[in-house]
């Protein structure tokens, strides 16, 4: 029984490739229906698939394979010319055998679903046989411009098939299963060959025949004799769940290395010029470089081509063509590129989607396009290539062009957007309007699109990625869409930021700038805090706000921004540090804390603490709800004052006579006075926050610390740069007074003064002029 | 002969599908304070017992959830009894430890104000809680009653289970 189980899953997956091969192979067919490599090696396929599963006895699968494959014998001996309608009747068939092998593997048998083979085997029969295909399916119907000359073509050679046909379809039961006995032994020397082939990989590498005409990877889909010459490789099936472990514990291995290079930094300051730390250097390298490559060979393990995903769309832009009626052709490139098996599995859906919709609202008629003098084929072009991190795919087709104005009044029309959005926005946000949830430019619904739930998919596809979707496009000659998504999702690389005492890590392949702005860069629009970078005008909000945390800093007058983008939208994120770059290994922190709002997970630091990971789309959830003037609440001392008692000033002396002669000159004007006996008391007075100081009198001779040291080390802080320092001393002298400007005081008085004059200094300095 | 081999065989049989039960009449918790109260849990849920270390805050989560930390590569949160029983939140002190727990799903610290001992106690000791007091959303298993005292004992799967 676990025999047959096991038989019966290498069957299975060995099935599945070889459809998927198929299906490829036959759309290549298409364009070069003369090249004879191709069309054995599709021959082969159908041919084992009917063995195997013959074998397995699924009758029903054996049999429409039989019928597949004898098509595809004659076609291959030159005794069938391929066309149009035939090429539909074999890809259909392919369709129904996917189906049976579906069945195959849900159920355990080919019956559970029944599927009635009269049809497509009367067709395939007719096909085979020369004959006109029973008119049973409706879209070869559609395809009447074609019809006559292919037909004649069968059939001038329709009298030496009808001997081969023969053969075949007159064969009995019996025949039929010595021909598949038969056949069946001829594919075990088939496989016994290739093992040998396989242990002699080298030299038989280099026989011509194995190897084929090796045809250079064109701008085409993959050609079938690279398939071919790469199943001579040494492969050997690996459960994903093992690559998973192992990825796992590579993950903790880099916080190994995190750590050991973090220790290292710490051992190498308190012992500079030691000599072990030569050694120890060496031996931290060599790990960390070890371990990087160890990562990377993992990593590769688990990278697919994304040639997996690739494939499938040249079929189905040949079939969406001939449904729409519209010339379309499909130029792929950079179907090499690697992904992780996570990835690839997640971009399918996103790529059908825009690929659709590219044929259906993109590429015009031939008509339409001749108008416009361009080609009367329209082209869509599929490109992947890595950047960075990332990879990047590109889909390219040379149609209509969004129209961003006819986007806007869409969107207004079905209740999207408000007319005062519509005309905030630049064109590059009218574009991603298209992402909206029920949102649809076709004027009416097709079998191809016009519900508006496909972009909406990619969307949100591509945000599970961490992923960016960026949108290019002109009126008329066509659109671009840029997808970047990151390589890897359990290793990431982050950006560490600051945020008041707390750290966070956010995704770097979500990050595409950083920037340093001035507080008076960022303006309020409708209660939303917005800064304009470069032509664009972008949203900000605090990290801190976000996240609830504590203000425990001053905030200067310039602060970084972050800017993420995410799918379509983009965020500016005002962050207090920015630290660096590092490696994340992203932990989950347990059903107890699953879904947090804002955060993906936590990762272990260097220091072998907890760092959290930024959940990029729920950030940008949480930053739509959020209400806060971020220049007010930065700019705290810009509170409003109006009254003399609002006022505070800060008396610096250490001689108590001098404080009380002073408070008594400035009582007049109503002013809260505090006071300090020297220069690192008022520095503390004035650290600590507790009095908001808007003045200070400051005499220049004190203990521990001067006058002076006291401006210069208030200088330092952005937020006093413009708070009035008064200097009261009996220091006379030029060069004092010059001492007194180079460290930063605003006025300079001379012991003695008169009350009234003092007063005045102090009004004049806090704009509290005198009635 | 073949009968009294039987009967062994039988006997034995018997035996390990129904162990003798009187080892499971102890049960075996470890006691600790919280505010003015002592309270226990099975000793088999606790994964360790850790003196206070750094912890990272999280967001948007209740007050007694105070963050998480890392156990030896794994990142487990941390939950704060004393605020979860609306006492008064406190300082770390010397006596305050970290008592990891593992559930059927979760694994998680909770931060207690100290240790007691471990105590074994029979299962009839044991009684259910009072209808009373278990709206603390069925926190309690039972109260365990000693010689001078009588002792709260938690349930850890409820104590683990996540409600926000």
């Amino acid at each position: 029984m676990d025999d047959i189980q096991e038989i019966l899953e290498d069957f299975l997956v060995e099935a599945f490739e070889l459809v998927e091969q198929l299906d490829q192979d036959l759309v290549e067919l298409d364009t070069r229906p003369e090249d004879l490599e191709l069309l054995n090696s599709i021959f082969r396929v159908a041919h084992t698939i009917k063995g195997s599963s013959s074998f397995l006895s699924f009758d029903v699968l054996t049999k429409l394979t039989h019928h597949m494959e004898d098509v595809l014998n004659k076609a291959r001996k030159g005794e069938l010319k391929l066309n149009e309608e035939i090429m539909d009747v074999v890809l259909e068939s392919i369709d129904m055998m996917k189906t049976l092998l579906h069945c195959i593997r849900d159920n355990g048998d080919d019956t559970t679903i029944g599927m009635d083979l009269a049809d497509i085997i009367g067709r395939l029969e007719a096909v085979s046989e020369g004959k006109e295909i029973p008119e049973l399916s409706e879209d070869i119907q559609e395809s009447s411009e074609v019809e006559e000359t292919p037909k004649e073509e069968v059939k001038e050679e329709s009298k030496e098939e009808e001997i081969s046909s023969e053969d075949y379809s007159a064969m009995s039961d019996d025949e039929v299963e010595a021909e598949i006995e038969r056949l069946l032994s001829e594919k075990k020397a088939e496989a016994k060959k290739k093992k040998q082939a396989k242990n002699a990989a080298e030299p038989e590498k280099k026989q011509p025949t194995k190897a084929a005409p090796v045809t250079k990877k064109t701008t085409n889909a993959a050609p079938p004799a690279k398939k071919h010459a790469s199943t001579l490789e040494q492969t050997i099936r690996v459960e994903v769940s093992r690559l998973d472990h192992l990825m796992n514990l590579i993950g903790e291995l880099v916080l190994g290395k995190n750590r050991l290079l973090k220790i290292y930094d710490d051992v190498e300051e308190r012992y500079e010029g030691e000599k072990f730390l030569e050694e120890l250097n060496q031996v931290v390298s060599a790990i960390s470089l070890v371990t990087t490559d160890l990562q990377i060979a993992v990593m590769k393990t688990r990278m697919l081509p994304i040639a997996k995903v690739f494939n499938k769309f040249p079929r189905m832009v040949r079939d969406l063509s001939r449904e729409l009626g519209k010339g379309i052709e499909l130029k792929i490139s950079g179907e090499d590129t690697e992904l992780d098996k996570s990835i690839v599995e997640e971009i399918g859906d996103p790529l059908v989607h825009i690929i659709r919709n590219s044929c259906d609202h993109g590429i015009e008629d031939g008509d339409t396009r001749e108008q416009r003098g361009k080609n009367r084929t329209g082209l869509i072009e599929l490109k992947a290539y890595n950047e960075g991190n990332s990879i990047v795919i590109e889909i390219t087709d040379d149609g209509n062009g969004l129209d961003a104005d006819m986007l806007r009044v869409k969107c207004i029309e079905k209740g999207l957007i408000s007319e005062r959005e519509a005309d905030a926005m630049g064109d590059k946000e009218a574009f991603a309007l298209i992402f909206k949830p029920g949102f649809s430019t076709a004027e009416k619904l097709t079998n191809v699109s016009g519900r508006g739930v496909g972009m909406d998919v990619v969307k949100t596809n591509i945000e599970k990625l961490n992923g960016i979707i960026d949108i290019d496009s002109e009126i008329g000659k066509g659109t671009v869409i840029k997808m970047k998504i990151p390589l890897t999702l359990a290793i990431i690389q982050a950006l560490l930021v600051g945020a008041q005492e707390e750290y966070y890590a956010i995704p770097l392949a979500s990050v595409s700038e950083t920037v340093r702005i001035s507080l008076d860069e960022i303006y309020t629009v409708e209660g939303r805090n917005v800064l304009r970078l470069r032509d664009e005008v972008l949203s900000l909000v605090r990290l801190s706000d976000i996240f609830g945390v504590k203000q425990v800093y001053e905030a200067g007058e310039h602060t970084y921004v972050v800017v993420i983008g995410l799918a379509e939208s983009k965020l500016g994120l005002i962050v207090d540090t920015l630290v660096g770059q590092e490696e994340t290994v992203i932990k989950s922190m347990g059903d107890y804390l699953q879904g947090i709002n804002g955060i993906a997970g936590a990762t272990i630091r260097g220091d072998g603490g907890v760092t959290l990971i930024v959940d990029i789309a729920s950030l940008m959830d949480m930053a739509k709800g959020l209400k806060v003037n971020i220049r007010e609440s930065m700019q705290s001392q810009n509170k409003v004052k109006t009254k003399p008692e609002d006022y505070t000033v800060l008396i610096v002396d250490d001689s108590k006579m001098d404080r009380t002669i002073m408070k008594k000159s400035i009582d007049p004007i109503g002013i809260k006075i505090i006071e300090a006996s020297n220069g690192q008391e008022a520095l503390n007075t004035l650290k600590s926050g507790e009095h908001d100081i808007d003045i200070m009198l400051i005499d220049i001779e004190m203990p521990r610390m001067d006058g002076y040291t006291l401006a210069s080390e208030i200088r330092k802080y952005s937020r006093y740069k413009n708070l009035p320092l008064i200097a009261v001393t009996s220091r006379t002298s030029k060069a004092d007074r010059l001492r007194g400007v180079e460290s930063g005081m605003t006025e300079y008085i001379t012991k003695p003064y008169s009350p009234e004059y003092l007063e005045n200094v102090v009004r004049k300095n806090t704009k509290l002029i005198a009635e | 002969m073949a009968d009294k081999l039987n009967q062994i065989l039988q006997k034995q049989q018997q035996q390990i599908h129904e162990p003798d039960h009187t080892d499971d009449d102890i049960i075996q918790l470890v006691g600790f304070i919280i505010g003015d109260e002592e309270y226990a849990i099975p000793i088999l849920n606790i994964v360790e017992i850790i003196k206070p270390i750094e912890f990272t805050r999280v967001p948007s989560v209740p007050e007694y959830v105070l963050g998480v930390f890392n156990i030896r590569g794994s990142v487990i949160p941390l939950i704060d009894l004393r605020r979860k029983f609306n006492l008064t939140p406190m300082n770390n002190t010397g006596d305050t430890r970290y008592i990891v727990m593992k559930g059927e799903h979760n694994t998680a610290g909770f931060v207690i104000d100290r240790l007691t001992e471990a105590i074994r106690i029979k299962s009839n000791r044991i009684d259910p809680a009072p209808d009373s007091i278990g709206g603390d959303k069925g926190m309690i298993y039972g109260i365990g009653k000693r010689e001078d005292s009588m002792l709260t004992i938690l349930k850890v799967e409820a104590l683990l289970k996540r409600d926000f």
